[in-house]
């Protein structure tokens, strides 16, 4: 792996807060850490610990105070609002607790709303029959389960083969069984298009199944680890 | 990573198809907006296209049928020379012919009278000298005799002479008078004699000519001379008859009948053919609609009976004047009709002699068409002047431009044009906000996926575009389904509403370009341009806040602390508090409603209060304008009608910019009991100072002490005056002095006058003095006539306002309760019922409708005003936009029908909203 590849994403000193003056909260305090190119990255800490904060500014939809973030080599924060769009539509894929699906569209269109962003989206057949919806993917989001929403919104994310899918706690609103699926789905596709993956989470279980773990509190990184034994989502238990 | 990835084609943009999706789903809504817009833009589109295509086909038509540049009715046919005299538009040397006429006839009276001195003296002397001469012979035998000795009395003597002298005169005086006669005459005396007395009599002959034509060329200025303004006259005779049809009112009517026109003025058929035999006739359009009358239809035209063969369109009479001087057009009573050269003659009636006119140099313009004929009027007086048939009289002369049956139809069609095309912007823009805030509901209710979509990658405008879609697609396809129905529905219905009240002919629809630019253009710019804004506004956020729910522009800092009260009220309040934006529009929404309201309600009460109180402030009951204020015999006209009064009267132009105004100037007599000026304003003002009518101040808000200034209609003649003081008139736009200040301003003799003033019938001046009578009845023409044309539209137009309330209530309520269908679907998990929910969620907004109409009814009253105000500007007169009481307890009522009408709607949907709607993340 070359040195561009190990620092594929790269953060420097990072901070953020929120309000001013007497109200002002330091949400990030200073971050520093790089994730390697299709690396399953968890970012873990207990709510309010700025994990999803950090998300966002990876992501382009939120900005940080201080510091600065690389991506394969691109400096974020040089990148005005159109570029980050831009940024976002080719390189990301996101994925939320909430669905966030289109309810009058079917599974497939739902999907396509990812596939249209792309110039070489995936074939959305086949990527409807990873994520086991292919029967149906005449139907409405209403008309699913949770954990199919989610399959949804991961294949929404996924059909445009991001460099990076970012997914802030995809289990969080699903029972365990789900959650086990929705998580063996997600390692399934950074297995098969090696996507670089960083999720969020506050369930301590699934940092077992991650290559590196970054476990943030009070806006800081109170411990950087790479995997070297990781399990597969199947074999995690909680 | 599997190297064994497949890869698809990028699809087409899905949100596109969620276009049609979106439409779909929330077709009720768009069906509504749909129907409402293409109900406006195809009436409007098909105002605009019935307009254009009329008056394009009625310019048109005054090459094809052959328009009269004017008219003039004689008081008998006139005689081939004096049609040739006015046919050559040239001025007549009206002295010239008189004196020459005055010459001839004084000639003969003069021989006449000095062959009778002649002869008289003659006789005399002839008489004198045979009795002289017998005497002598006679003596002179009787002295012969006496000397031989025969006596005589003196009696005898006497006797013979006397006998001698008798037979001498009986036997000698008419041989010695004829000789001693032609005697005469041939004496130089005699031939001095004549032509003293011919000389005498031409002075007296050209000094009352002379004056008498001043006096002519005075009024008409026929001193001016100009080129002549060849003209080709027609007869255009008629019969001004009673007309009664089968099956009509029993009020009778009048119709003017024509025999065949060939040259001039000729006509459109509607329906039927023209007449044939003798028995057909064919008459006007309008007034047959109106009485009812229809082709084969049996009509007593005066005396003669006729079978109607046809309904036509005369090309000079669009509007049905009977005369040019009345207020107000008639087609209830009065026809126009047309009848074979046999027919006409079957019609026992006097024929009045009309003769119409053309010029053989068509005017270019209205200014040269005025010009012209000024010109020519002065040749008519002149030829008629000096016709052979010294009797011959002009009665009336119409020139075309300001013939109101040929042009108040023209004039008046596209007034109500604006109208429209404001009352579609006015629609467009509430429709647009109503499309507004349904984006921004979805907007709010999409809110996280739109977030989603953002941090994906779709940028601002790809989702601005796909919003501002659906109110696009209904825009367009609303214009283009109502230009189709604009170009054929509903043009229709605005004809039929222009034949309701026009006689206008047969016309072909043209493409009207500014129909498509007001119609379709400026409402997809109006509605491009309203949802952008609020579109734009919204997506601005950035994608965390639509991921976070966070769309309010303005936070609110703290929930508004309410008082201590019963808890449903304050579950209400916080309802109504919660959806101010959704009632806001609610407000805007009932506001549009009764600013159509308060015109469909507001005209008719507006048109009755005027009937009512027109007649009320008419300083009298008739009103006699005389064409000329002494008779034949130049003794003074006057009347012996109870209390009537002279008055003066000329009318002059408030000119400006947008309408140049008629203003009445009025001369009241001295402590006039029908003009009643203050006593001392003959000593207190200033000669430039007048009186203005009421309607005056308030349509130009003049006030006393302002100066006005008037102008000659067809001079370059102005003038001014000081505002003295507010004279309560408000039936016409009208200024007021004293008949001597009047004389002085119009430069006329002292103690002239134009006409009478007064409450009983003037019945006692020859008619034909009479130029104008007004008469109460004459006034309420104007209004009776709007009543026939607007009045019915008006009923529609209410109920009309009633459907667009009822659905801009349906579409601002629906939105109320789709955003609060989380918040009702909990209530009921918690075990609130129907009705309960319904209190909770339908009385907030029905006492935000409730206080709104009382608001919005305001503001409609006071805008109308304000509308009705300028709309007056443009049109002649000035009536206050005036509604009752009554009025705006109708407008209430109707609106809050139609809520509860919607209310009962909502609370079936309230019912409707399922219980695990609050339990279900349904996105």
């Amino acid at each position: 792996m070359s040195e561009q590849e190990r620092k594929f994403l790269e953060v420097c000193g990072l901070k953020k807060s929120f309000g001013s003056g007497d109200t002002k909260q330091d949400v990030l305090k200073g971050l520093d850490f790089t994730v390697a190119k299709g690396e399953f990255c968890v970012l873990l800490g207990p709510s309010g610990s700025g994990k999803s904060t950090l998300l966002n500014i990876l992501g382009g939809i939120d900005s940080a105070d201080e510091g600065e973030i690389y991506i394969d080599g691109d400096k974020l924060a040089d990148m005005d609002e159109k570029s980050l769009t831009k940024y976002r539509r080719k390189h990301l894929g996101y994925v939320f607790q909430m669905y966030n699906l289109i309810p009058n569209l079917n599974v497939k269109e739902n999907i396509e709303t990812g596939a249209y962003l792309s110039d070489k989206p995936l074939d959305i057949d086949e990527l409807l029959k990873i994520l086991g919806l292919y029967e149906h993917r005449h139907k409405l989001p209403n008309q699913l389960s949770g954990g199919q929403q989610q399959r949804v919104s991961i294949g929404r994310a996924i059909v445009k083969n991001p460099d990076i899918l970012l997914c802030d706690e995809p289990t969080g609103a699903l029972d365990y069984n789900t959650s086990k699926e929705i998580l063996q789905l997600i390692e399934e596709v950074n297995h098969k298009y090696g996507n670089t993956i960083i999720m969020v989470t506050h369930n301590e279980a699934i940092k077992e199944m991650a290559d590196h773990v970054i476990k943030l509190r009070d806006g800081k990184i109170r411990r950087d680890t790479v995997n070297t034994e990781k399990k597969t989502a199947a074999e995690l238990d909680w | 990573m599997d190297k064994n990835i497949s890869f698809g084609k990028r699809p087409k943009n899905p949100l596109i198809k969620r276009v049609w999706k979106d439409l779909w789903r929330d077709r009720k809504r768009y069906l509504m907006i749909f129907l409402m817009l293409v109900v406006t833009i195809g009436f409007v589109s098909g105002m605009y296209v019935a307009n254009n295509s009329m008056l394009s086909t009625l310019d048109n038509n005054v090459t094809k049928f052959k328009r009269e540049h004017g008219h003039f009715r004689l008081s008998e046919k006139a005689d081939e020379a004096t049609i040739a005299g006015i046919e050559s538009g040239v001025l007549a040397d009206v002295p010239a012919v008189y004196k020459e006429r005055a010459y001839k006839e004084a000639e003969d009276e003069v021989r006449k009278a000095v062959d009778e001195a002649v002869e008289e003296e003659v006789a005399k002397q002839v008489k004198a000298a045979i009795t002289e001469q017998t005497e002598a012979i006679v003596k002179g035998q009787l002295a012969e005799a006496e000397k031989k000795g025969l006596k005589y009395t003196d009696d005898e003597k006497q006797s013979a002479i006397d006998t001698a002298v008798e037979t001498a005169i009986t036997e000698n005086y008419d041989k010695a008078y004829e000789e001693a006669v032609k005697e005469a005459k041939r004496s130089e005396d005699y031939t001095k004699a004549f032509d003293e007395a011919i000389e005498k009599a031409h002075e007296e002959i050209d000094k009352e000519i002379d004056e008498k034509y001043a006096e002519l060329s005075d009024r008409y200025d026929l001193d001016e001379k100009f080129d002549a303004v060849p003209v080709t006259v027609y007869e255009l005779f008629y019969k001004d008859v009673s007309e009664n049809a089968d099956g009509t009112d029993d009020e009778k009517s009048a119709v003017r009948v024509y025999p065949e026109r060939r040259d001039i003025d000729l006509y459109d058929i509607l329906d039927g053919r023209a007449p044939e035999t003798e028995n057909e006739i064919m008459i006007d359009r309008m007034h047959a609609d109106n009485a009812g009358i229809k082709v084969g239809d049996t009509l007593i035209a005066g005396n003669a009976e006729f079978e109607v063969s046809g309904l036509a369109a005369f090309e000079d009479y669009s509007t049905l004047y009977e005369s040019n001087t009345d207020t107000m057009f008639d087609a209830l009573t009065f026809d126009v009709a047309m009848v074979t050269d046999e027919g006409f003659d079957r019609i026992h009636s006097n024929t009045r002699a009309n003769y119409a006119y053309a010029y053989d140099d068509a005017p270019a313009d209205e200014f040269e068409e005025k010009e012209l004929s000024d010109k020519f009027l002065k040749a008519l007086i002149t030829q008629v002047a000096v016709s052979e048939n010294e009797d011959i009289k002009i009665e009336d002369f119409v020139p075309a431009y300001a013939n109101q049956a040929l042009t108040f139809a023209q004039n008046d069609l596209g007034k109500d044009k604006a109208m429209g095309g404001a009352l579609l912007y006015i629609l467009t823009a509430v429709l647009a906000f109503i499309f507004a805030v349904t984006i921004s509901a979805t907007l709010e209710k999409e809110s996280t996926v739109i977030g989603t979509l953002r941090a994906s990658g779709y940028t601002k405008g790809e989702l601005l575009r796909y919003y501002m879609s659906a109110p696009l697609v209904i825009v367009v396809f609303a214009a283009i389904v109502g230009n189709v129905l604009g170009y054929t529905f509903f043009k229709d219905t605005v004809v039929g509403m222009y034949f309701q009240s026009y006689s206008l002919p047969g016309f072909t629809t043209l493409w009207t370009p500014e129909a498509f630019i007001r119609t379709t253009i400026v409402p997809i710019i109006l509605m491009l341009l309203i949802n952008l804004l609020v579109i734009i506004r919204t997506l601005r956020l950035s994608p965390l806040r639509f991921l976070r729910h966070d769309l309010k522009q303005t936070k609110r800092k703290k929930a508004i602390r309410l008082p201590k009260w019963r808890f449903f009220t304050r579950f209400r309040t916080r309802v109504l508090l919660q959806n101010i934006p959704n009632y806001l529009m609610l407000f805007v929404g009932i506001t549009f409603v009764m600013l159509l309201l308060s015109f469909a309600v507001g005209l008719p009460e507006t048109l009755s209060y005027y009937q009512g109180h027109m007649t009320e402030t008419m300083f009298s009951k008739e009103q006699v304008i005389l064409s000329r204020t002494e008779d034949d015999d130049g003794n003074r006209i006057t009347t012996n009608a109870k209390n009537a009064e002279i008055f003066s009267a000329a009318s002059l132009e408030r000119k400006s910019d947008v309408y140049n105004e008629e203003v009445t100037v009025y001369g009241a007599a001295e402590n006039s009991r029908y003009i009643r000026l203050e006593k001392d304003y003959d000593e207190k003002a200033d000669a430039d100072e007048v009186y203005i009518s009421q309607a005056y101040a308030d349509k130009y808000k003049v006030s006393v002490g302002d100066t006005i200034v008037l102008s000659e209609k067809y001079e370059h003649k102005d003038y001014t005056w000081k505002v003295y003081g507010i004279y309560d008139y408000s039936a016409g736009i009208a200024v007021f002095t004293t008949n001597d200040r009047f004389n002085e301003m119009f430069d006329k003799d002292e103690g002239d006058f134009s006409g009478f003033l007064c409450n009983e019938k003037i019945d006692d001046i020859n008619e034909e003095y009479i130029a104008k009578e007004i008469t109460e009845d004459d006034m309420l023409k104007i209004a009776r006539q709007l009543d026939h044309s607007m009045g019915a539209y008006m009923g529609y137009f209410q109920y009309i306002c009633i459907i667009i309330a009822a659905i801009i209530l349906y579409l601002l309520t629906k939105l109320i309760i789709e955003k609060n269908e989380r918040a009702i679907s909990m209530t009921k998990v918690l075990g609130y019922d129907n009705k309960e929910i319904a209190s909770l969620y339908l009385i907030p907004t029905g006492i935000t409708v409730f206080f709104s109409e009382f608001l919005s009814i305001y503001l409609a009253y006071t805008f109308m005003s304000m509308y009705w105000g300028v709309m007056m500007m443009k049109l002649s007169g000035w009536f206050e936009f005036t509604m009752p009481f009554s009025g705006f307890v109708k407008e209430f009522v109707l609106v809050f029908a139609a809520y509860l009408v919607i209310t009962v709607i909502d609370f079936f949907r309230i019912r409707r909203i399922p219980k695990v709607l609050a339990l279900k993340n349904v996105e």
